[in-house]
């Protein structure tokens, strides 16, 4: 396992997600990080979305947060947890399936893993997201520092969205800061009535909070009602990387599928390696290559 | 019948432990009393019998079994014994001890050979160990069935006397003595028959990409890719783009097929050794292992290719000790009384199923519950994969592809693959290739140039690399940069490298 590499981010520094100075004078000074660091410091404020929830949720309440974060990822929404158990940890490794970006905000070290049990999921999450704290590398969690890393996961996105919490709950109150203190959108996932884990999202609903289904109800508060993906423009590619990306949005899966398409096998090597590098494609543990959300920019189209 | 004398005999044999031959005196007394024979000094099964099978050349060579009381000795009495081969030596013991032959004649001979109940003597396993441990230690000759006299005659050094019955020992050191065997032949290809060519794998030219990089490094590779995708087909042709083995590797090759009673001739064609275990392999097959302990299938690859299909059906744990052998090149198997250091420095090849269907996940055909995928992707990310150089994803070649003319013949690739490799000599020494460079051989000889070194520069920043991860991937670019003919590692070749690196688990 090679070790992720570590970093530092402070506030109006280059890379530090501007819109934390929504939280004031409560804003972090600096964010520590783990991972990969184009994964804060290219955040946008209108594609990330934060998930909470309970962390005994209910198999249901596991399967809708996974299927969202998943569907979110795969639309260009960076989804960002916390990751305790249950939700939270549904959220990232829905995220993570779909091979996008996801950032976990911990109460402790960014190089701590907490809960510790959840080792094997923090490896993921800073292989291709990240881990954030404000706090010191190295430091445990204490009790005080949940809710103050809840004010950085709600300041974080632009849409906050609860799937299943009990009244009271720490979810709760990290959705009604989002709102009232942040002026962030809130969504929530409805669950069966009677319930324990779903009587703070119903709560949410009754008082108006909109009613997420899916990656479909959270991308209309996102970005409009009808939006399906957030492309983003990535950096601009030669002619050479244009023809790969081409063929890879084509169905090419490898280096492979570009030289059996006539590409000189070590140029196909080269060009799936500087797409990765560029952020366009991805690949999984056996060497497959996926199309990531960033958007090529049009001028570099080759023409059809 | 002769009064019998209470003469002490001692012959010199050597018995094979792992792939070394140690040295083994047998002492025989024979003394009045009851008859009887006693066998003592740790025998197993095999040995015991030896008894038996003596008793009986003896008697059909023409000799007399003593009828007395027979102690046969095996020293050091601490090792255990196995195996068959200590009959001839067994035999002799008696035969001196009994007056029926000269101590004279087999002072300083090791004798080394199974008894047939006519007298006929059998080859074992290891001859070319045993001839080589004997001349070392200062043997006048060595007597071996004559089947196994040209193999022991490859050993140089001592004379070597082939005997086909128990009787010829009386000739041993007179002028009646067979001639000395002609040693066998190894001087490269011969009439042998030609191993599978490369121009069968049509198309696919990303898959002959890795294996010409494979050959030109030594680089350790995995393959994945749905059935049929020529992952097999590409490994089974890896030996014939090899260079051939030189005179040490092709010794210590032939010394380990020779101890595990494999046939040695296909080595003496310089061809590297080429080894394909099933995936239901034990983890004491693979590694070796056992009581005796025995060589496993990666010291049988020494010096040349192991080749593991389905990959991610190996058992765990028969993977999770491929890691230190692969890493330092041999394999230690301890026991009460020693540990055994075996030889296993091969090249791994490795080729996997995406999934247990193969279709791949994510693919719509493919119906593999999830436990399974994750199962899948573990065992490819896990265990063995660190120790993984290349990775190449494949896929199911153009059916027109595959009509199409055949590929570049392995001949042609092994000319590039022997200039990379000459390139590699020169830098490093004889014998080695890029996939052995220590840290401080890649530090000396794999730093970018002035164009390489800022994608070095972001990738290692980017988080993707660290550590061993990113010398593996210098390594490799340094072999991309040898098959070019060049000096200097440069982004091309540094890019080319990094879409070949193995992946970790995201």
């Amino acid at each position: 396992m090679t070790a992720p590499s570590r970093w530092r981010l402070e506030a109006g520094g280059p890379g530090y997600p501007a819109w934390l100075a929504d939280l004031g004078d409560r804003a972090p000074r600096e964010l520590h990080g783990v991972g990969v660091r184009a994964a804060v410091t290219g955040l946008e404020h209108g594609a990330t979305v934060t998930i909470v929830g309970s962390r005994r949720a209910s198999s249901y309440g596991l399967r809708v947060a996974e299927r969202l974060a998943r569907d979110l990822a795969s639309a260009g929404v960076t989804v960002v947890s916390g990751m305790a158990w249950g939700i939270d940890s549904a959220a990232h490794r829905g995220a993570l399936a779909a091979g996008g970006t996801t950032v976990a905000v911990l109460a402790g070290g960014a190089d701590v893993p907490y809960p510790p049990s959840a080792r094997g999921l923090y490896r993921e999450v800073v292989a291709a997201g990240a881990a954030v704290s404000e706090r010191a590398p190295g430091v445990r969690p204490e009790r005080w520092s949940f809710p103050e890393r809840n004010r950085i996961m709600a300041a974080l996105a632009k849409l906050v969205i609860v799937v299943e919490a009990a009244e009271p709950s720490g979810s709760l109150v990290t959705a009604r800061f989002a709102i009232d203190g942040l002026g962030r959108d809130l969504g929530a996932v409805p669950g069966q009535v009677g319930v324990r884990t779903a009587a703070g999202t119903n709560a949410l609903i009754a008082d108006g909070a909109p009613v997420i289904r899916g990656a479909d109800d959270a991308l209309d508060l996102l970005a409009g009602v009808g939006t399906r993906a957030i492309r983003r423009p990535g950096p601009s590619l030669d002619r050479e990387l244009g023809v790969a990306l081409e063929l890879v949005e084509a169905g090419a899966t490898s280096p492979d599928a570009l030289a059996a398409a006539g590409v000189d096998p070590p140029r196909a090597a080269i060009a799936f390696a500087r797409l990765e590098l560029l952020g366009y494609v991805r690949a999984d543990e056996a060497g497959r290559y996926t199309r990531t959300a960033l958007d090529a920019p049009a001028a570099d189209r080759p023409d059809p | 019948m002769r009064s019998v004398a209470a003469v002490l005999a001692s012959i010199r044999t050597f018995t094979i432990l792992g792939v070394d031959a140690h040295e083994v005196r047998v002492e025989a007394d024979v003394s009045g009393g009851l008859p009887s024979f006693a066998l003592v000094g740790l025998p197993d099964t095999a040995v015991r019998e030896s008894r038996e099978r003596v008793r009986a050349a003896i008697a059909n060579s023409g000799f007399k079994f003593p009828n007395t009381r027979i102690t046969a000795n095996l020293a050091p009495a601490d090792l255990r014994k196995a195996g068959p081969g200590f009959d001839l030596a067994i035999a002799a013991a008696v035969l001196v001890a009994s007056e029926q032959l000269h101590a004279e004649q087999v002072d300083g001979v090791v004798l080394a050979g199974e008894l047939a109940l006519d007298g006929a003597i059998r080859p074992v396993p290891g001859t070319f160990a045993i001839t080589r441990a004997a001349a070392r230690s200062a043997a006048s000759a060595v007597a071996v069935a004559e089947r196994c006299a040209p193999e022991a005659a490859l050993a140089a050094g001592v004379r070597v006397v082939p005997i086909g019955r128990l009787r010829d020992l009386e000739r041993l050191g007179t002028d009646d003595e067979p001639p000395p065997p002609q040693p066998l032949r190894a001087d490269g290809e011969g009439d042998a028959p030609s191993l599978p060519d490369l121009a069968d794998l049509r198309g696919q030219p990303y898959l002959r990409r890795g294996l010409e990089l494979a050959a030109a490094g030594g680089h350790s590779l995995l393959m994945t890719g749905p059935p049929g995708a020529g992952k097999s087909m590409a490994a089974m042709r890896l030996p014939s783009l090899l260079p051939p083995l030189d005179d040490a590797e092709a010794g210590e090759a032939i010394r380990v097929a020779s101890a595990c009673g494999r046939p040695i001739e296909p080595l003496l064609t310089r061809r590297r050794p080429y080894r394909a275990p099933h995936h239901t392999i034990s983890t004491a097959g693979l590694i070796g292992g056992g009581s005796p302990p025995r060589p496993g299938e990666i010291t049988l690859a020494h010096r040349g290719v192991l080749f593991l299909d389905e990959l991610a059906e190996f058992r765990r744990d028969a993977l999770e000790a491929l890691r230190q052998p692969v890493e330092s090149g041999r394999v230690l198997i301890a026991r009460a009384r020693r540990v055994l250091e075996l030889p296993c420095r091969f090249q791994l090849v490795a080729a996997a199923n995406p999934c247990p269907c193969g279709r791949g996940e994510g693919s719509p055909e493919c119906e593999c519950p999830p436990q399974s995928v994750r199962r899948y992707s573990t065992k490819l990310s896990g265990a063995l994969a660190d120790r993984v150089d290349m990775l190449i994803a494949v896929a199911q070649p153009d059916p027109a592809a595959l009509g199409g003319p055949p590929g570049e013949r392995s001949a042609a690739v092994r000319e590039r693959v022997l200039a990379a490799r000459e390139r590699q000599r020169r830098r490093l020494g004889p014998g080695r290739c890029n996939a052995e460079m220590a840290p401080p051989e890649t530090r000396r000889w794999c730093a970018p140039d002035p164009a390489g070194a800022p994608l070095l520069a972001e990738v290692l920043e980017g988080g993707a690399l660290s550590g061993r991860g990113h010398e593996r991937i210098l390594r490799l670019a340094r072999t991309i940069a040898d098959l070019a003919g060049r000096d200097r590692i440069g982004a091309d070749e540094l890019a080319e490298a990094l879409a070949l690196r193995r992946r970790g688990r995201r």
